[in-house]
């Protein structure tokens, strides 16, 4: 398959593999094979059109879309056929694009709610260091923080869990400059103490700022992958694939 | 809640080839009695489905088939709502050929139903209903009140109280016909036998918690309190009493309309020294305890109550009467069970009086004691012995238009 | 004397609480209905046969088996809990993709079969329930005598009432159960077993139930009308209260429990309706219940 060959050739085990990945709401097919590689330690975007298929891609690697088949490998283990629950219990954290912050909980509750499920996750002495506005409000309720505070929030409670890949989807839409600036930053400290991180955007620019490398999405395929060097030299195949 | 249930007992299939004479006159060849009560609610176990054993019973023993007559039994359940009750009857008398219903529990059902008969001129045999307004001012040609009624009950009871020092009433009445009726015909009891009545609330019915009622009725210091209501409303505010202390506190309870079941549900620890009025006892005597016999081993052990009986009872009479009349018109068969004395070996001998007020004599019973009961139902003591022309109300009394 | 329309204030103190008592058990069942119908989404109506048949397991353990009161408090609800656990994860489990109304019709159907059962087994006049020796007697508290086990009764639906609330508000557990009330897609993705959590969570309801149920057999006779005598009013007390709001079901469970106290004094022949007319009226002002939030 073309689509397979754009994944990574890699000699040592990828830390996520998906392959073949289709998945389905109801009757609506939405992804159409999807294949790609996660490499440890990398941070990687999936860039698209809206309707691409990226979130459902992160969702589907989450295990909460409601059918998905092909192979989803996370770590040696393959995961297509786990619940959720056990997916996120094998490493995997997921910020969704609408955030998920519990209104009935407040700040607190809410930064402590994912359960640990391994050693090396962040002590919350360093989450306040990233975002130190959580401090601040922290018996609010938790969807009484600004935007940018709620997205910080979003990150920051799956920071505390030992998950070693992050699904972050979209966490600078809507936000200011500044915050979206804080937000790069905190992802480049991420990955300097060695979290894996799947990123789904639609700003490119933000993407080239923090990625490794790009995967382009459309139709509910993989259709390039571009690594970050290489950005520059493919910006007009960019700006057709996008569509700005 | 419950859709109509209906359970159709076919009798005496054989015995329908035989066409008789007896049956020449009765439409469409088979008497069909419809046995209309409260099949699952509050009065389920005092009538119920031991109402349609007790019907099947009299027809039995009527030796129905041996005389060449197919009588048919249906039963329905009326929810203790008036139009279900109603709707019920016409599809029973219009669609069903039914030609008599019986039982029929709750005076606010039994009234609507006793017009609905009344209209299709059809016949109606009451037993568990209990408003003396069926031989009052609601009485017609075509129904007989057989069992007792809230006129008996209050005379019975009431009397026995108030001349045993029990002079100042409270009510606690069921809050529609059926409890109004029993408050009212007590309540002249009471004044007429020097008595006083110091106050009443009227309960929703069915209602569960007691406990505000009786605090009332702890307030005002009447000595006795008056039961107006029946069924799991009299077991619970009894049972609650119990709790806040009524009896302790010297107070009485007089439950005015107290069946088998229902002190066999508060147990004789809570029941005993109660004072109640029936038409029926089981332990009666030696034809009473043999049919209990055999009707505990049909009906789940469970004696029957004086519905029960009443049920058998004017079941058998009203075949009785058919067969003189060679009829099942409802009027005239309702005429003819007016004509013949009344024999079972139930209630023993006795008339259907003009109004339609089936007379007998009644009893003045009081709960035993634990220690004074040798077993499973065995739970009254006979306290009185009222003849049955003193345990009705007189004729001239009741308003009834039949009565010239 | 002082009275207040007629009524000495001594006696209204003495209604008060009363109304307190029964709402006592509003409370405890509108609590175990708000804390289902928040994480399922399924308005139990079989939560008024399993009130009943926490009674009846009540009765069964003590005229079957001989044990008593306080063992019945323990092993009722957990049997029962247990009994709800097996009817979610057989058939509500398969509902929840579904519209409201199917598990609306499956618990009524299934509050109906029960109740039947029961009726077909033991007849409608219900069974008598022994008050516990330790509880045999009343205060007098100078206004009224207050039964022992009545008050036993308040007590004791307070404890598990603010008990309840405390784990649902103020803890670990309880912030999963809110957090999946909102969410629970987000929350099974952190790793939290949600199918797990609703099972108990419906388990657990249940056992409130058949607690409620023990502690009503020696007050009210034991029969399998009880049920759904109670439920339509403690409905009425969710819908006012707030569906799926907690601290609502018990503040409106005790409220209303003492307006209705408190028209069995003034009006006593509405004291069935009361509740449903406070329904409407709040259900005119505020659709969503008194301590609901807007969907």
């Amino acid at each position: 398959m073309a689509d397979a060959a754009i994944a990574r050739e890699s000699t040592t085990a990828p830390m996520l593999a998906v392959r073949g990945l289709n998945a389905w709401y109801g009757e609506s097919h939405i992804l159409h094979g999807v294949d790609f590689d996660v490499a440890r330690g990398e941070v990687v975007t999936l860039l698209g059109r809206n309707g691409a298929g990226k979130t459902t891609t992160l969702k589907s690697i989450m295990g909460i879309v409601p059918r998905r088949e092909g192979s989803i490998v996370f770590e040696g283990r393959e995961t297509i056929r786990m619940s959720s629950n056990r997916i996120a219990q094998s490493g995997i954290a997921w910020c969704p694009e609408e955030r998920g912050i519990f209104a009935s909980l407040d700040v607190e509750e809410n930064l402590m709610l994912p359960p640990v499920v391994g050693e090396g996750g962040l002590p919350v002495a360093q989450i306040f260091e990233l975002f130190p506005n959580l401090r601040e409000r922290l018996h609010s309720p938790g969807t009484k923080l600004s935007g940018g505070e709620q997205q910080m929030l979003a990150i920051g409670r799956i920071l505390r869990t030992g998950a070693r890949l992050l699904l972050l989807d979209e966490p600078t839409e809507g936000l200011a400059p500044v915050i979206v600036q804080q937000i790069g930053r905190t992802i480049a400290k991420l990955k300097e103490r060695g979290f894996t991180i799947l990123l789904v955007e639609q700003n490119f620019r933000f993407a080239a700022t923090v990625a490794d490398r790009h995967y382009v999405m459309e139709h509910g395929r993989i259709i390039d992958m571009i690594p970050n060097e290489a950005l520059g030299a493919s910006m007009g195949k960019l700006h057709d694939y996008l569509g700005v | 809640m419950n859709s109509l249930k209906r359970s159709i007992v076919s009798l005496a299939i054989g015995a329908a080839l035989a066409a008789g004479a007896a049956q020449a006159q009765i439409s469409d060849g088979v008497i069909k009695i419809g046995v209309l009560n409260d099949m699952s609610g509050t009065y389920a176990d005092l009538a119920g489905p031991g109402s349609v054993v007790a019907a099947r019973m009299a027809v039995e023993d009527f030796r129905a088939a041996a005389k060449g007559m197919k009588v048919e039994i249906l039963s329905g359940d009326h929810q203790n709502k008036p139009d279900v009750g109603s709707n019920i009857a016409r599809q029973w008398y219009d669609v069903d050929k039914v030609d008599v219903i019986v039982d029929v529990p709750t005076s606010s059902v039994v009234l609507a139903v006793n017009e609905v008969t009344r209209q299709k001129g059809k016949a109606l045999l009451v037993s568990t209903g209990a408003t003396s307004d069926l031989s009052g001012k609601a009485c017609n040609a075509s129904s007989v009140h057989w069992t007792y009624d809230t006129w008996m009950l209050a005379n019975g009871t009431g009397s026995a109280i108030v001349k045993t020092g029990g002079d100042s009433w409270f009510f606690l009445t069921a809050d529609y016909a059926f409890g109004h009726a029993l408050e009212r015909d007590t309540e002249a009891v009471v004044l007429k036998n020097g008595g006083k009545v110091v106050g009443k609330v009227r309960h929703p019915f069915p209602s569960s918690d007691f406990s505000s009622f009786l605090l009332q009725a702890q307030a005002s210091k009447a000595k006795v309190i008056g039961l107006a209501n029946a069924g799991a409303d009299t077991i619970n505010a009894i049972k609650q009493g119990a709790e806040f202390g009524i009896v302790k506190g010297g107070q009485q309870f007089a439950g005015l309309l107290v069946f088998l079941t229902d002190v066999h549900a508060l147990g004789l620890n809570t029941a005993q020294g109660l004072l109640l009025t029936e038409s029926f006892y089981w332990d009666l005597n030696d034809q009473t305890r043999a049919f209990a016999r055999r009707f505990g081993a049909l009906h789940k052990g469970a004696m029957p109550t004086m519905a029960h009986a009443g049920v058998y009872a004017s079941v058998l009479h009203y075949l009785k009467a058919v067969e003189a009349s060679k009829t099942d018109d409802g009027v005239k068969v309702v005429a003819k069970m007016k004509e013949l004395p009344t024999d079972d070996p139930l209630f023993g001998k006795g008339v259907v009086r003009q109004d339609g007020r089936k007379i007998h004599q009644v009893y003045l019973f009081e709960v035993k004691k634990p220690s004074e009961s040798k077993g499973a139902w065995d739970y009254y003591k006979v306290r009185a012995t009222i003849p049955a022309e003193q345990a009705f109300r007189p004729m001239a009394d009741g308003g009834c238009p039949l009565v010239k | 004397m002082t009275e207040i329309f007629g009524i000495p204030t001594q006696a209204l103190a003495g209604q008060l609480l009363i109304g307190l008592i029964n709402g006592a058990f509003y409370a405890m069942l509108s609590l175990g209905l708000a804390v289902i119908f928040g994480l399922l989404n399924i308005i139990n109506f079989t939560h008024g046969a399993q009130y009943m048949m926490g009674a009846f397991a009540a009765w069964l353990l003590l005229s079957k088996l001989g044990i008593g009161y306080w063992w019945s408090l323990l092993i009722a609800p957990v049997a029962l809990g247990a009994f709800g656990v097996l009817i979610e994860r057989t058939m509500l489990s398969r509902l929840y993709k579904l519209d409201h109304l199917y598990g609306l019709l499956l618990t009524f159907g299934l509050a109906l079969v029960l109740q039947g059962l029961f009726q077909n087994e033991y007849g409608s006049s219900g069974q008598p329930y022994r008050l516990p020796q330790e509880f045999a007697g009343a205060f007098d508290l100078g206004f009224m005598m207050l039964p022992r086990y009545r008050a036993w009764v308040v007590v004791a639906s307070l404890i598990v009432c603010l008990t309840t609330w405390y784990v649902i508000e103020r803890t670990k557990l309880g912030s999963y159960l809110r957090a999946a009330t909102e969410n629970p897609t987000v929350v099974q993705a952190f790793g939290v077993n949600v199918p797990r959590m609703i099972t108990l969570t419906y388990g657990f309801g249940v056992g409130l139930a058949a607690l409620a149920g023990v502690m009503a057999a020696p007050i009210y006779q034991v029969s399998p009308q009880m049920g759904a005598n109670l439920i339509i009013v403690v409905f009425a007390v969710v819908v006012i209260g707030g569906m799926g709001s907690i601290g609502g079901a018990i503040l409106t469970g005790f409220g209303l429990g003492v307006i209705e106290g408190l028209t069995k004094v003034f009006y006593p022949e509405a004291s069935n309706t009361v509740i449903f007319v406070i329904m409407v009226i709040v259900l005119l002002i505020r659709p969503a219940g008194l301590f609901g939030k807007e969907r």
